[in-house]
């Protein structure tokens, strides 16, 4: 398994991530929004690639699907993070934008494993700090 | 140089031929919309200077103040209005310009927003023969667009049933009402244009002329001059609507030919729209591309009246900037005020630039090809 290469990070309990919930983390100077929707944990750099700002404040929402003409078609239910200034939508499966491929954000392989959070990472981290976050939505 | 030196090939998008007088239609008109029109034998002059008297043709309360509303070197030599004698516009124009082909969207104004589309029907039909016997007959180098009710698109695709198989008919002069041109309304026309390869043209006429034409956004203007340069903002908004509504989803061999409203103006508009469509592009879903990527399929642009920036050379940086020098479309207005002049408007346009702009572009956005 590619996962099994990379080295292995213990965020936090799984308890500490419930439906909904975000939390933050800083690994290594790099901010990772880290969010559970719909069960699946979601981990991502807290930067949006247009005008740099963090991700983890984003909407978890569905959308419209890509239609015929004055039809609408909802569907990825709880799939897409909105950036909060401009509302470019990213699927949170893939990281990429739903206006073009070519843009998206970065995505972290996380789990949940026996109880906890775990992120996989290329490089083994050296300095891991969780930040205060909180949020309206 | 000759004229045919410094080009290889023309085809002029805006010619305009008028009535000389409105009983020119009796032939083409029942007795029911003679006598709605006072013209033939019901012709009287009572009361037209009352409020609610006689029949008028829908004319612009924007009245140019200039001394000729018309270029003054167009008057044939039998005295009559500018653009009424086909052979004298012939000479005058086509001969002096070498020009290849001459469409000819009528210029004397149009019934398009007038409030009876029953009358205006009849009346769009009448000009349409009437624009088709008398001038398109007359020399191998004139082509036409015919003119439709869009307040009626039942009545609308009639008209272009009867007479949009004629090949001398090159595209359909829509005209514009107070109904954004991507609306639901219009696509029963889009679907014949389309199916006909007549290009869609929108030309400055319903402007402040009728109850059903646009508004200006803000408000009504004060003066010809606020009235002429605010065109651009009709233009602008049509382009949104057509491309926010899905209209080149649905056609997507259907052109649209803004004449006369300006382009420059198309650059900030793509900008703006590809930036919004990144973020709402879930509103519009059936947008599935970059709005500009549909302008640059789908929407042309007559050249007049030229813009003319200080430094010249910045329009062809702009056209180059946004990819159009394919959506560009060579016209003289002739014979209107503000018309441009073939060899002086375009001498900082690359040669293979005038080129598409005279000829290739005009070729690809009319129905001129077999």
């Amino acid at each position: 398994m590619r996962s099994q290469e990379k080295h292995r990070l213990v965020l936090c309990s799984a308890e500490e991530l419930r439906e909904g919930e975000r939390r933050l983390f800083e690994v290594d100077g790099v901010e990772i929004g880290l969010i559970r929707a719909e069960g699946t944990c979601y981990a991502f750099r807290n930067s949006c690639p247009h005008q740099g700002v963090p991700m983890l404040y984003g909407s978890v929402v569905g959308t419209m699907l890509p239609s015929e003409p004055q039809e609408y078609v909802y569907g990825l239910h709880n799939e897409i993070i909105r950036c909060p200034l401009h509302g470019w939508e990213f699927n949170l499966k893939t990281g990429k934008a739903l206006f073009s491929p070519q843009v998206s954000i970065k995505m972290y392989d996380a789990k949940e494993e026996d109880d906890e959070i775990v992120l996989y990472l290329d490089r083994e981290p050296q300095q891991i700090v969780q930040k205060q976050f909180a949020c309206a939505l | 140089m000759t004229t045919r030196e410094k080009h290889n090939g023309l085809i002029d998008c805006d010619v305009h031929p008028v009535l000389s007088d409105f009983n020119e239609l009796v032939p083409y008109l029942d007795e029911s919309i003679q006598q709605y029109m006072n013209i033939g034998k019901f012709a009287k002059g009572a009361l037209s200077k009352q409020n609610s008297g006689s029949f008028k043709f829908p004319a612009s309360a924007y009245a140019n103040p200039l001394p000729v509303p018309l270029r003054a070197d167009a008057f044939p030599p039998n005295g009559d209005i500018p653009g009424s004698d086909p052979a004298f516009l012939a000479s005058d124009l086509l001969d002096r310009c070498q020009t290849d082909y001459a469409i000819l969207n009528i210029g004397h104004g149009t019934m398009s927003a007038f409030h009876n589309v029953e009358v205006a029907a009849k009346y769009t039909s009448a000009a349409n023969d009437w624009l088709y016997d008398k001038w398109v007959k007359s020399d191998p180098r004139y082509r036409m667009t015919m003119e439709i009710t869009p307040l009626d698109p039942a009545l609308a695709v009639q008209e272009i049933e009867r007479i949009g198989k004629r090949p001398e008919i090159v595209g359909i002069n829509m005209h514009c009402v107070n109904i954004p041109l991507g609306k639901r309304h219009y696509w029963p026309i889009y679907e014949i244009a389309e199916a006909y390869n007549l290009p869609i043209v929108l030309h400055p006429d319903t402007e402040g002329t009728g109850e059903y034409a646009a508004s200006f956004g803000v408000g009504p203007a004060s003066t010809y001059m606020e009235w002429h340069t605010s065109l651009g903002l009709i233009g602008q908004r049509n382009v949104i609507s057509l491309v926010c509504e899905g209209v080149f989803e649905r056609f997507p061999n259907l052109k649209v030919n803004f004449i006369e409203y300006g382009f420059s103006w198309i650059a900030p508009t793509m900008w703006r729209m590809d930036k919004n469509w990144k973020a709402l592009r879930h509103e519009v879903p059936w947008v599935k591309m970059l709005p500009s990527e549909y302008i640059r399929r789908n929407i042309r642009f007559g050249t007049q009246p030229i813009e003319e920036p200080a430094r010249p050379k910045d329009l062809v940086e702009l056209i180059q900037m946004i990819d159009a020098e394919h959506m560009l479309l060579f016209c003289s207005d002739y014979p209107h005020w503000d018309g441009d002049e073939l060899d002086r408007a375009f001498l900082h346009f690359p040669k293979q630039l005038r080129h598409k702009v005279f000829y290739e572009n005009p070729l690809a956005s009319f129905r001129l090809q077999p």
